[in-house]
């Protein structure tokens, strides 16, 4: 599409520039796309060039290395205890130690048998029992790994086979710095200088290595309770984990491939229409996202504005009103709340007793009306939190932009929309994305109050959707229940995980490109 | 009055007064009928809701009038004089209007909790009603009697829930210490060192963010109960998973670290100190806000967490948080009409503690969420 | 002995964006070294490259003849005073000054000793117990200088110190700091884009222009010897005149063909176009104002030229002209000499004459910008 200049810009009427920038928007997104997926192709690419130049470092290394360094691709620590770091070279021994006893007892056992996910499962055997002297029954009885330790469990089996597959990256990753280290320490014993000693690593790790000292506690928590899990719950979604198969008891579960992507793409299996239903509640998750997320924005605003208007006393007061709602525990407030608009509760009491209506309200039966109320009392729940941030931003506007504005003659609306609004936007422009993308995925909000229902036009959907339900609330509850002879589908749930992800990503990613704050910083300044 | 632009305050201070003793009279004859009437127009809830926002809106008149009765002795007002009261006036009128839209918003904010003090105190009947204080049909129903009584926190105290309070307690105070220790280590390392893997990191936690919690919640489950840390000893665990990822939110504190001057850092480097002595002797005096933001933020968090802890405590009383607990009262309907009323002590109870707290702390809560949440 | 020696120094940034390009300086015990130079030409970053505070991409840093590369800023036994002060908010002025000797662990009384003693020089004893915030611009500063005072490190590092400062406070403290030096008797690098501090307070100046070194000398040398056209330009108030010209070349004599006037080359200048062999041709013409002379009527070797802008700086007048080819000019004219009426003669659209004199100008190439002679 046409790019005009800025002088060009400039002589087009408004109308016109109108829809130079409306259609400008859209063009960029396929830009932004193709972007992204550029992007993605040069970091492989890096990545790539990265690791043959790794590669190549590794070979070189050994054939310059002398004979401390050669032995050190054998001992792990070799070369640093030959060379006086005595520390360095007994940690990485250690290191080297644990790990190959870990592979010999447990690891590669479980690796052995990551490909299959077991293939020994628990089994019915039947016993005579003598109940009673002389007189026998016979008992099926379930054998499982608690009982006979040859049986596989195949949770564990994933489970400890990503592990060791962790495991092994993070050792070759160490064996890669021992190799380096002697390379370096080489280099540096050539040219005259001395190495650095225990004692100077200790104290480079309160100085310039302190960084390293500060992460290690946060990110390994990180790595074992959020990346492992999530490593595993990706690879379940091409399982049949359920609690029908749970690997241990209930019997073996294996890998399923793409089936299961492919069962939810789908119209029809068994009579449930997965893709439609996912196709509803990913398009109500969307709307609820965006009404959620704006209606505070702008509202939340207008609150802030109304407060901090020159000439309103108490100040503090209607502030510290609101406030109070953030310190009491959402559960609690959205719980009652939600009883109290049941039909027999106070809120349908009220409306019946001042004569407005006669009969009570179903405003969690009606499936739109369940919609609504969704979405305004979330707004009860969020305006406080986002009149805080307004205040705070609104502080910070200099007040001469308004003093010049209004000696130029702009009215309070027009001070509004080009001052006050696309400074907010520009500062809250990355909190509105992590915003909506928060909202797509708040269990909490729907959970307490409708618990996805009602369920009046998705009843056969999968998963027993309601329709209030957003992705996540429908893939906890097929966590919990589930349906069919599997029990609680936890495979599909890490579909949905996975699906979910990807289109929050989308989003994200395509926003961010197109925000104004990566682009305009300077305008701000 | 000599002022004209004082007219519309006086009209509307005359009708509020009105309105007001109305419902006074209306409220009081409930208790001591000086006048009887059909039921069906006037109960308990419109009465209140006239004497609340009217009485309120009373009050704000008379400031008003106040105001303007202060500018009496005046000199006769010129021509210009005149034309800028007349924006003074507009000014004046769109502020009331302002008044009684905080005022009404006040109201609907804090409605929900006012009715969960007042039911909190009703011991009879205890399940879910239409009304506050009065059945409009009680007199159609034969023996419902509505108490008042503390019956319902003596309940509450007689059943699970000081266990519940207990381990709900005891975790939030583990978590605050150990969480904010975690963000703060990460937020100041992210906001002042410069090493090689700090983007990739940092966008790396952010797509780890996309992805639902839920997800996690399955396997957190099995190991924990692999490990013995579920059921009965379901608090260890729980304490272990809050705190384990709490790394990833370091986004409000590294804003805040940001706003410090990293001159400061630099002059004490070169004064000779280290980057430890840096941060505990310089930066963290000047960190007070931001850190007792993260206490707060960390100790509110496990009283409300509800699904997590319900998963992995499953059906052990004894190990349930207030939020699993309280939940279960409202689970189905028997419950619901037995326990209501205790549910709603029980909020009472739980909000009350923390929310005294958080006034106590406002001002910092207020600073961590202005300063870092928007410029980080 | 503090010698400090950058040796081919480089900084690139990880966007492959060079800030300093091969810096090179020795500079002596106790001597008093300037950088200066426009925003963003690269001091300030080869400044903490030597206090430690940024990464050194190449080259090496040598204090007192060893290698400080790889060390700590604490290690080095450098001072700094930064631009903002970067006092210590939540401590007094007594533990701000006190911070550094506390970390050695230095006994009290010997602490006490010191601070007292520099705050008795810096004239801050009264505010010992205060918090920066209490204090004003000035002192804040003086704080500063007596953190880093109380030290006695080798080399005293600052970096824009008076920037924050208004004019007034500022030329007090420039005064200020040449006898704080006589007391310190260290070495001094100092960090400024003020020309007029660079001039009074260094031994030596490095001027500097987009991460390059433009010349390197004493204040005497690069206003008198500048080597290229911009350190002509940058040092002396107002900019010298740049006029582009002829230079032509009679047997042994120059001359200056600048708007129809005929102006010969003389004095040692003359002499050193003749040492160099330096051919005729095109030209770019430096004169300093102070060097230009009025007249207000046509006289041997004058150019005429019309009055734009009358600047009245008090003792003198800052006169802009413009000639007849469009070049601009300013003469430095002080008013005792002149007339009650010749200064009132002196509106927009005068006419004057202007000149100057034989031995006071500069050559530059007009393509390579370096001046012909030095």
């Amino acid at each position: 599409m046409k790019k005009y200049s800025d002088l060009e810009y400039l002589k087009l009427s408004k109308w016109e520039r109108f829809k130079y920038r409306f259609l400008s928007f859209f063009a960029a997104i396929p830009v932004a796309i193709g972007n992204l997926f550029l992007g993605i192709g040069k970091a492989l690419k890096k990545a790539g060039l990265a690791v043959a130049g790794e590669a190549k470092d590794i070979a070189m290394t050994f054939v310059n290395g002398d004979w401390k360094t050669k032995l050190s691709y054998l001992f792990m620590g070799f070369g640093n205890i030959a060379r006086g770091q005595v520390l360095r070279g007994l940690l990485f021994l250690l290191f080297e130690g644990v790990f190959i006893a870990y592979m010999i007892l447990m690891g590669g056992g479980y690796l052995a048998l990551l490909p299959t996910l077991g293939t020994k499962g628990p089994y019915q055997m039947t016993e005579r029992i003598e109940f009673m002297p002389g007189r026998f029954r016979e008992v099926v009885k379930t054998v499982t790994y608690a009982d006979d330790p040859t049986i596989h469990n195949s949770f564990k089996i994933l489970l400890y086979g990503v592990l060791t597959i962790f495991f092994i990256v993070a050792f070759l990753y160490t064996w890669r710095m021992n190799v380096k280290q002697n390379k370096i320490a080489e280099g540096i014993l050539k040219s005259g200088k001395p190495l650095k000693s225990g004692k100077d690593d200790l104290r480079s790790l309160v100085d310039d290595q302190f960084h390293k000292t500060l992460l290690a506690l946060p990110l390994t928590g990180i790595l074992i309770f959020t990346v492992l899990p999530l490593v595993f719950m990706i690879l379940v979604a091409f399982t049949n984990y359920s609690s029908g198969h749970n690997g241990g008891e209930t019997g073996l579960f294996h890998w399923v491939g793409m089936d299961n992507f492919r069962t939810l793409f789908s119209w029809d299996v068994g009579g449930v229409n997965y893709s439609a239903t996912f196709g509803e509640i990913l398009l109500w998750t969307l709307i609820w996202a965006f009404f959620a997320t704006f209606t505070n924005y702008f509202l939340g605003i207008g609150v802030a504005m109304i407060i901090n208007k020159k000439g309103i006393r108490f100040k503090k007061v209607w502030r510290t009103v609101l406030i109070m709602t953030i310190a009491i525990p959402q559960f609690i407030s959205l719980l009652y709340v939600s009883k109290m608009f049941t039909l027999n509760g106070l809120f349908n009491g009220f409306l019946m007793d001042l004569g407005i209506t006669h009969t009570a309200i179903d405003f969690w039966g009606d499936p739109t009306l369940a919609r609504i109320m969704v979405i305004i009392i979330n707004i009860w729940i969020g305006i406080p939190y986002l009149m805080l941030i307004a205040t705070g931003i609104l502080m910070n506007i200099p007040a001469d932009l308004y003093e010049s504005a209004k000696i130029d003659g702009a009215s309070g609306w027009k001070q509004f929309s080009k001052i006050t609004l696309p400074y907010m936007l520009f500062i809250t422009g990355p909190y509105l994305l992590t915003s909506f993308t928060g909202n797509m995925n708040n269990f909490n909000v729907i959970y307490l109050l409708t618990g996805g229902g009602p369920h009046v036009n998705l009843s056969n959907g999968a998963g027993n959707p309601g329709d209030t339900d957003l992705l996540i609330t429908w893939l906890f509850n097929i966590t919990q229940k589930g349906f069919g002879e599997d029990g609680a589908q936890y495979y599909l749930a890490s579909v949905i995980g996975i699906l979910v992800f990807i289109v929050v990503a989308f989003i994200s990613l395509i926003v961010y490109n197109l925000l104004p704050s990566v682009k305009n910083e300077e305008d701000f300044q | 009055m000599k002022n004209k632009n004082q007219l519309p305050a006086l009209i509307l201070l005359v009708i509020g007064l009105v309105v007001t003793a109305g419902g006074l009279f209306l409220f009081i004859n409930r208790f001591v009928p000086m006048w009887s009437f059909s039921h069906k127009y006037m109960t308990d809830n419109a009465i209140f809701a006239m004497l609340g926002i009217l009485g309120l809106f009373l009050g704000i008149v008379a400031l008003l009038l106040a105001r303007s009765l202060r500018k009496q002795g005046q000199e006769v007002p010129s021509d210009t004089l005149k034309q800028h009261m007349g924006l003074k006036a507009t000014a004046r009128i769109s502020n009331t209007v302002i008044y009684v839209l905080l005022v009404i918003i006040s109201v609907i904010w804090l409605a929900p909790f006012f009715c969960i003090v007042v039911q909190s105190f009703r011991v009879n009947p205890t399940g879910m009603t239409r009304y506050l204080f009065q059945n409009p049909d009680a007199a159609l129903k034969e023996g419902l009697t509505i108490r008042f009584g503390l019956d319902n926190y003596r309940r509450l105290f007689a059943g699970d829930f000081p266990r519940w309070y207990l381990n709900t307690f005891i975790i939030a105070v583990v978590v605050a210490a150990v969480q904010t220790i975690i963000v703060l280590c990460m937020s100041y390392t992210l906001s002042r060192f410069r090493f090689k893997l700090r983007k990739p990191l940092m966008q790396f936690m952010l797509i780890l963010g996309m992805f639902p919690g839920m997800l996690t919640m399955i396997i957190l489950y099995q190991v924990l109960k692999d490990v013995g840390l579920a059921g009965a000893n379901a608090m260890p665990g729980l304490i272990l998973v809050y705190v384990a990822s709490s790394g990833m939110g370091y986004y409000v504190s590294k804003g805040f670290f940001d706003t410090i001057p990293k001159s400061l850092d630099e002059a004490a480097r070169i004064d000779g100190a280290t980057r430890a002595q840096v941060l505990y002797k310089i930066i963290l005096p000047l960190a007070k806000p931001i850190v007792i933001y993260t206490v707060l933020t960390a100790f509110m968090g496990p009283w409300g967490d509800f699904v997590f802890a319900k998963y992995v405590t499953g059906v052990t009383p004894e190990a349930w948080n207030v939020a699993v607990g309280l939940q279960q009262w409202l689970s189905t309907t028997t419950n619901i009409s037995e326990n209501y009323t205790m549910f709603c002590a029980g909020g009472v109870v739980v909000a009350i503690p923390v929310v005294i707290l958080f006034m106590c702390l406002q001002k910092y809560y207020v600073e961590g969420v202005t300063g870092g949440a928007v410029k980080g | 002995m503090a010698s400090v020696k950058l040796t081919n120094v480089k900084k690139v940034y990880d966007n492959n964006v060079v800030a300093v390009h091969d810096f090179n300086l020795d500079i002596k015990d106790k001597e008093f070294v300037v950088f200066v130079g426009p925003s963003g030409c690269g001091k300030s970053t080869t400044l903490r490259m030597v206090a430690g505070l940024e990464e050194i991409s190449g080259g090496t840093v040598e204090i007192d003849g060893e290698v400080v590369n790889d060390l700590q800023p604490k290690d080095r036994n450098i001072a700094m005073v930064f631009q903002n002060y970067a006092l210590y908010p939540h401590m007094s002025v007594y533990d701000n000054i006190a911070f550094s000797l506390r970390l050695q662990k230095m006994p009290e009384d010997v602490i006490y000793s010191k601070v007292t003693n520099a705050a008795e020089i810096l004239g801050i004893t009264e505010y010992l117990m205060r918090k920066p915030r209490a204090l004003s611009g000035g002192q804040r500063q003086r704080v500063a200088i007596g953190r880093a005072m109380v030290r006695d490190s080798k080399v005293f590092l600052m970096d824009e110190p008076l920037s924050n400062l208004d004019a007034k406070l500022r030329n007090q403290m420039r005064a200020e700091i040449i006898l704080l030096r006589q007391k310190l008797n260290t070495t001094f690098i100092y960090v400024t884009h003020d020309q007029t501090e660079a001039m009074t307070l260094g031994d030596r100046i490095v001027i500097m222009k987009d991460g390059f070194i433009q010349q390197v000398g004493t204040p005497a040398e690069v206003f008198e010897m500048p080597t290229n056209l911009f350190v002509a330009e940058f040092i002396g108030a107002p900019k010298m005149n740049i006029v582009k010209t002829d230079l032509v070349r009679e047997g042994n004599r120059y001359f200056v063909t600048p708007c129809g006037a005929k102006i010969e080359v003389t004095g040692e200048k003359g002499g050193l176009l003749n040492e160099k062999n330096v051919k005729g041709g095109p030209v770019l013409l430096g004169v300093r104002p102070e060097h230009m002379k009025l007249a207000f009527e046509r006289g041997e070797n004058t150019m005429s030229a019309r009055l734009e802008v009358n600047e009245m700086m008090g003792s003198e007048l800052h006169l802009h002209v413009y000639t007849k080819d469009g070049a601009r000019w300013i003469v430095r004219v002080p008013t005792i000499d002149l007339t009650q009426e010749q200064r009132r003669s002196l509106v927009n659209g005068a006419q004057v004459y202007i000149t100057f004199e034989g031995k006071v100008m500069h050559f530059f190439d007009p393509e390579t910008e370096k001046n012909l002679i030095y």
